[in-house]
């Protein structure tokens, strides 16, 4: 199987998830309004398509590791799996003695893959350290980190430019303005943090 | 584990990237495995010696 390289399974990745945080934005919301059912079926679903490509991402990258990196991703995907397992428990427990006063299940199966993914990427870190292996910032092979949040931070200033000159939502346009403002103060963090780390080597 | 491997890359001027090459894993397996972070699976193991044409034992002590 053809190894995919660090910078463009970065890549791939981001481009799935910057068109899935734009069909949600966009194209989710037109279920809660569309009468018909198949209308409703197809704008709830559009989102699920990017999901399905970064999934299939992750099992091609997967199988095609050598040793190390396969262990590092099983160690990932078994603390994300025993996260998400403990995250659904608690829910459950709590919705069955009715805790919560709406049902909110529905929430929060939204939140079960980005916090496997989370909580992968977190177990996969902490995996690769103890095998002496770098963070991915530091590692040439890598999209640099600072690069993939101002991209995320575009994704959402167009986001929010189509809310405000197409459908004039301001409440769309608030939200991914926020976002925007929150992703660059990340990406000059990174920034920042690159270029001393890079000054302390030179010293 | 100890083992030669670093030793021998360099008595054949390999960068870790030509080595990793060579052996078809990543650069940095072949460093974890160089600083005894990391021990190789048999199928690996082999691999490192019948390219450097020693005996397992040779190049990898407990």
């Amino acid at each position: 199987m053809t190894r995919l390289t660090p910078r463009s399974y970065d890549r791939r990745v981001l481009i799935a998830m910057s068109i899935y945080i734009v069909l949600m934005i966009c194209v989710w919301p037109l279920a809660r309004s569309a009468t018909d059912t198949l209308p409703k079926i197809v704008y709830a679903l559009t989102p699920v398509v990017p999901l399905l490509y970064t999934i299939w991402l992750m099992g091609h990258r997967i199988l095609s590791s050598d040793e190390l990196e396969q262990r590092t991703h099983l160690i990932g995907l078994g603390v994300g799996a025993a996260v998400v397992s403990v995250f659904s428990i608690f829910v459950g427990f709590l919705g069955a003695a009715n805790v919560f006063e709406t049902d909110v299940t529905s929430a929060f199966l939204i939140w079960i893959f980005p916090l496997q993914m989370l909580s992968y990427a977190a177990g996969r870190r902490l995996a690769a350290r103890h095998y002496g292996l770098g963070p991915c910032d530091d590692d040439a092979d890598h999209m640099p980190t600072y690069v993939r949040f101002f991209f995320v931070a575009a994704v959402f200033c167009v986001v929010a430019a189509l809310a405000y000159f197409h459908s004039g939502n301001e409440r769309v346009t608030s939200f991914a303005l926020g976002m925007a403002s929150a992703l660059a103060c990340g990406g000059v963090y990174f920034v920042v943090r690159r270029w001393m780390r890079s000054r302390r080597s030179r010293q | 584990m100890n083992n030669k491997l670093r030793e021998l890359r360099e008595q054949r001027g390999w960068s870790q990237g030509e080595l990793a090459e060579r052996l078809d894993v990543s650069r940095q397996t072949v460093n974890a495995i160089e600083t005894s972070k990391y021990d190789p699976s048999l199928p690996l193991a082999f691999r490192i010696a019948k390219l450097f044409r020693q005996q397992i034992e040779q190049i990898f002590e407990p």
